[in-house]
């Protein structure tokens, strides 16, 4: 009954004006809104895709680079399953932050959240960082590595696709061990009550349900 | 019928007419073909769609599946489910007008259908609010948080166990937040976000079962949207009754918001604030911040309000690194809250405040190097934070206050800059206390364990500091307002002063105390030719004339007027200025005694000194001398325009009263300056009614004086100085004594006055050099003894710095 399988909560970080806003845009409108202004707290987009014949339901959180901001942001990455965590790649202060973004990771979010690590601007001609920096700062931490350009809709569908991809992968290794909780922000200490896990009708158990039914 | 019914029963639908409700997308179409098939409840929930979406919602067919959901509430699921999936397609195909008929007749299934029936089709309403809220439209947002807030409006009685709110909260905030072009627009979705907010914390915070809206991930949301929102607001409080823009509704919920919480949540609202301030800086200027901690605390439940106050320090404790601005704004932020909090704490939470307080105080002053005036402001919005909480504190606790803080002012023994600051500090702490205190009796205002250490420092060799204790005592001692009036010295009469006769409490303190405060106020006289804590000496002596002095306390007084003199005229270690300013106080301080208690003989003598003294030392009379602006010399040594004490006796005796004081007891003076001495004569001075043994002892080096009369030697105290006389001295009735002592002084006059000159010499002599030497012996014991305690104090005080600091001077009495 319920057109998707999977719900997947997706927090984008990064600081002010690495295009998070338009990666987001591109990925759920397809398009590249041109002279877009600075995010004020928390913006909101959904976007449901089909990976492996299964309908997945995103939840893209698009954040708000700002400093000002940060105590409404980092509330938002607690209930994350995965946070994109974007720098510039032709202005290397927003590389050179990405330290400081993973020590606010690793304080706020789920230990287990899916990291990815993404250079935006692809498309500029005065890159900073080359790829193989990025790269090597993304193994380094654990984390999934993409260039991206948001104008140029290059690796956007890509992007969001093998985080989903990556996602139901965890979420069915899981399953076994625990059927309810399949919204990682409530595995700690909930589990084995379950009974948190019914969010409204996403994830487990509709899951289930609309298994049975297609 | 009932066979199609029965296939129903599980949620799935069978594969046909899943196919048949997929291809029948436009309601109107087939409604005669294949209405049949369908269950009555799917072609009721068809029949209020219009076949022209712009007609709205079909009415008479609303009737109708409201009262077939009322009369067949179990039905009610299915209507929900079966609306939700339609509204779904409709917001694929960006139907929007049927996706909101959808909406509307959910809306009003929801309010028709009885609260023990809901539970199931609040799940499907609320699936369908964030089918809404999760569309890019903002006008399906907008109706979906109004159609959440009606929900959240109605009040079940079911519990709902499984019902999550995260979504909710963390969409609203994200509303709270929009940023659309249009300003209209962009308001109205702010103020869903708002109201939606409001729906959540209404819905969840009554209902212990279901989420805990206080948790810090929700809180982290809620709280700094709704700053968010206030910041751009007028900080006015408006009257407006209906709010309608984002900043006065966002007020409204952190009003409600912070009513409802429990002592337990309080923190958890504080902590997002804070931070919320901390990062859109706001602190500097403060004028936001205040605004929202009055709104914090003026809705939180009253008993709690001391742990904003505690929260709020705790934040001061952090910013502790952060710059001098910041700070001071928060203690300004405090200064403007604790009041609202004093009411309500009392006994050990209010010390606890203050202590505090003191401790910022502290840690400011031993930080800085260098005084900054940043951080004297820091420090002047701290104090003032204090004076603020002590202004709301009952008399009886002020008291206790000022103890409090008397005890953590440092030792006089410690004369390291930092100290002397902090003594600064704090003394101007307790005097902004003592500001708000209004003394009704000075026994209560005055209880000896504040009063000594105060009197200590009021010999404090630091000017300020003493001046600072001159105006503690001025705050205290002025029931009458007098302060301002008397601070300016003449001889002339003022004219404004408040006068009210001194009552019989007053009169039992002067007796107790009031020679503490004058030895104390002598000393302090001496310590500086300085003509500010001279006036400042003065100003509190003239207002403890004012306040205390009546026909059985003004010996007491003439006594200390007297010292003054003595003090200027005996010591040869002051400057002519220094003199000339301590007469013009003595004869400023007689005209006012006078004055105060209406004793015309005094009056008349004094205005006859005054007028010799204008014919030939006009420098006796103030105004007073300032050392740095004038060079001229004086000559001091004018023995018949002083105050002559036999005199003033006289005076008094033709004014028909009670002069023995004045005769047999000795003007105040200098006492020792060495500190352990004096500890111990101030035990004594608090166990006896009259004088301080120090003074008494002294007179034997004044004794050669030229102005000392001959009728003040020391022989009229009991010439047996044992156990049994002592006893007998303080049993005895004090008249009688007095009577005695006064006989003993008749005698002792007439001696003088008769026998010749040489007789008297011979007298007095052996016996003068006998006490000299036994005192000079005891001095020199007691000089070795202190040199010997100090050097162990010195190794003890870096042993244990943690006991001198945590046991203030309050466990040496």
């Amino acid at each position: 009954m319920e057109d998707y399988k999977f719900l997947f909560k997706v927090v984008l970080v990064g600081n002010a004006g690495v295009g998070k806003t338009c990666l987001v845009r591109r990925f759920t409108q397809g398009l590249f809104p041109p002279g877009q202004g600075a995010t004020i707290g928390v913006d909101f987009m959904i976007k449901t895709v089909e990976v492996e014949g299964e309908k997945i339901k995103l939840q893209i959180w698009d954040t708000a680079g700002q400093e000002r901001f940060r105590s409404i942001t980092q509330s938002y990455y607690r209930s994350a399953h995965a946070l994109i965590l974007v720098y510039d790649i032709s202005c290397q202060p927003t590389f050179d932050c990405l330290p400081d973004w993973l020590r606010e990771i690793q304080e706020y979010a789920n230990s287990k959240v899916l990291k990815i690590l993404v250079g935006n601007k692809t498309d500029r001609d005065d890159r900073e960082i080359p790829t193989q920096i990025g790269e090597e700062f993304a193994k380094q931490h654990d984390m999934y590595f993409l260039e991206t350009s948001a104008k140029e809709a290059e690796n956007v569908e890509r992007l969001f696709y093998e985080i989903a991809a990556e996602l139901i992968e965890q979420a069915r290794s899981k399953e076994p061990i625990s059927q309810h909780s399949r919204s990682t922000a409530d595995s700690i200490g909930l589990s084995s009550l379950g009974s948190k896990a019914n969010y409204l009708s996403q994830s487990g158990c509709c899951s289930s349900l609309s298994s049975h039914s297609t | 019928m009932s066979m199609i019914k029965c296939c129903f029963e599980p949620v799935e639908l069978p594969e046909f007419v899943e196919t048949v409700v997929q291809k029948c997308t436009d309601p109107g179409c087939c409604c005669g073909c294949c209405s049949a098939l369908r269950p009555r409840y799917k072609r009721l929930v068809d029949n209020i769609f219009p076949v022209n979406p712009e007609d709205g919602l079909v009415k008479s067919n609303m009737e109708k599946l409201t009262f077939y959901s009322l009369s067949s509430p179990e039905k009610l699921d299915r209507i929900g489910e079966y609306l939700y999936q339609k509204a779904t397609k409709d917001i694929n195909r960006k139907r929007y007008k049927l996706v909101e008929i959808a909406m509307e007749a959910m809306d009003l299934l929801l309010m028709a259908c009885h609260a023990q029936t809901l539970n199931l089709f609040v799940e499907s309403f609320l699936r369908m609010v964030q089918k809404l809220l999760e569309d890019s439209n903002p006008n399906l947002q907008i109706m979906a948080t109004n159609s959440f807030v009606k929900f959240a409006n109605i009040e079940e009685d079911t519990p709902s166990y499984h019902r999550r709110y995260d979504f909710f909260i963390s969409k609203f905030s994200s509303m709270c937040h929009g940023n659309n072009e249009n300003i209209e627009l962009r308001d109205s979705i702010r103020l869903a976000g708002i109201k939606g907010l409001q729906g959540v914390i209404r819905k969840t915070v009554s209902d212990d079962l279901v989420e805990n809206i206080w948790d810090r991930q929700h809180m982290e949301k809620i709280v700094p949207s709704l700053l968010f929102n206030m910041q751009n607001g007028p900080l006015t409080a408006t009257e407006d009754a209906t709010p309608t823009s984002p900043p006065v509704l966002a007020e409204a919920v952190l009003r409600e918001l912070v009513s409802r919480a429990s002592f337990g949540h309080i923190r958890s609202v504080l902590k997002p604030l804070l931070t919320h301030l901390d990062r859109h800086e706001l602190w500097v200027p403060n004028q936001f911040a205040i605004h929202t901690f009055r709104i914090v605390m003026i809705s939180i439940q009253p008993q709690y309000s001391y742990t904003v106050v505690e929260t709020l320090m705790q934040h001061l404790d952090s910013n502790i690194k952060s710059s001098p601005h910041t700070r001071t704004s928060l203690a300004v932020v405090l200064s403007k809250i604790i009041a609202i909090a004093a009411g309500e704490s009392v006994g050990p939470s209010a010390l606890d405040i203050i202590n505090n307080l003191l401790t910022h105080l502290r840690t400011s002053v031993s930080s800085m190097k260098e005084v900054s005036p940043e951080e004297s402001q820091y420090q002047e919005a701290l104090i003032n934070a204090l004076g603020e909480f002590a202004n709301h504190h009952p008399d009886y606790q002020k008291i206790e206050i000022m103890l409090f803080i008397m005890n953590t002012v440092p030792d006089l023994s410690k004369k390291g800059k930092g100290d002397q600051m902090l003594q600064n500090i704090l003394l101007k702490s307790l005097l902004k206390v003592g500001t708000q205190y209004r003394t009704a009796s000075f026994e209560k205002a005055f209880p000896a364990s504040f009063l000594q250490p105060l009197l200590k420092m009021a010999r404090a060799p630091h000017v300020p500091t003493r001046i600072i204790v001159m105006q503690i005592f001025q705050a205290l001692l002025d029931r009458h307002q007098n302060q301002g009036i008397l601070s300016n010295v003449t001889v002339k009469n003022y004219p404004t002063l408040s006068l009210e006769s001194a009552s019989r409490s007053d009169i039992i303190f002067t007796h107790k105390y009031g020679a503490n405060i004058m030895q104390a106020l002598i000393e302090g006289m001496a310590l500086s030719d300085r003509i500010d804590p001279l006036a400042s000496s003065y100003n509190t002596a003239a207002l403890m004339i004012v306040e205390m002095a009546c026909s059985e306390t003004v010996q007491e007084f003439i006594l200390f007027i007297l010292g003054i003199q003595e003090l200027a005229t005996t010591s040869n270690d002051l400057g002519s200025y220094h003199k000339c300013n301590l007469h013009s106080i003595a004869i400023s301080l007689l005209m006012l005694l006078g004055r105060v208690t209406g004793i015309n003989n005094i009056i008349e003598y004094a205005q006859k000194i005054i007028d010799a003294r204008k014919e030939e030392a006009p420098y006796f009379l103030p105004p007073m001398l300032d050392s740095k602006k004038t060079t001229q010399k004086y000559s001091t040594n004018l023995p018949h325009l002083m105050i002559d004490k036999v005199t003033l006796t006289e005076c008094l005796q033709n004014a028909g009263m009670d002069s023995g004081r004045v005769q047999t007891g000795n003007p105040y003076s200098l006492s020792q300056t060495d500190n352990p001495a004096h500890r111990t004569s101030w035990v004594e001075v608090s166990s006896m009614p009259s004088r301080p043994s120090a003074t008494d002892l002294s007179i034997y080096t004044d004794a050669d004086s030229v102005n000392s009369s001959p009728g003040v030697l020391k022989k009229t105290l009991a010439p047996e100085l044992n156990f049994d006389a002592m006893k007998r001295a303080l049993a005895e009735p004090t008249e009688s004594a007095k009577k005695e002592a006064r006989e003993k002084q008749m005698q002792i006059v007439r001696t003088f006055r008769e026998s010749n000159f040489d007789d008297l010499v011979r007298r007095t002599e052996p016996k003068h050099e006998l006490i000299q030497n036994r005192l000079n012996e005891l001095f020199n014991s007691l000089a070795s003894e202190r040199q010997i305690t100090q050097t162990e104090t010195k190794n003890t005080t870096t042993q244990k710095p943690v006991y001198e600091n945590n046991f203030p001077e309050l466990f040496y009495y």
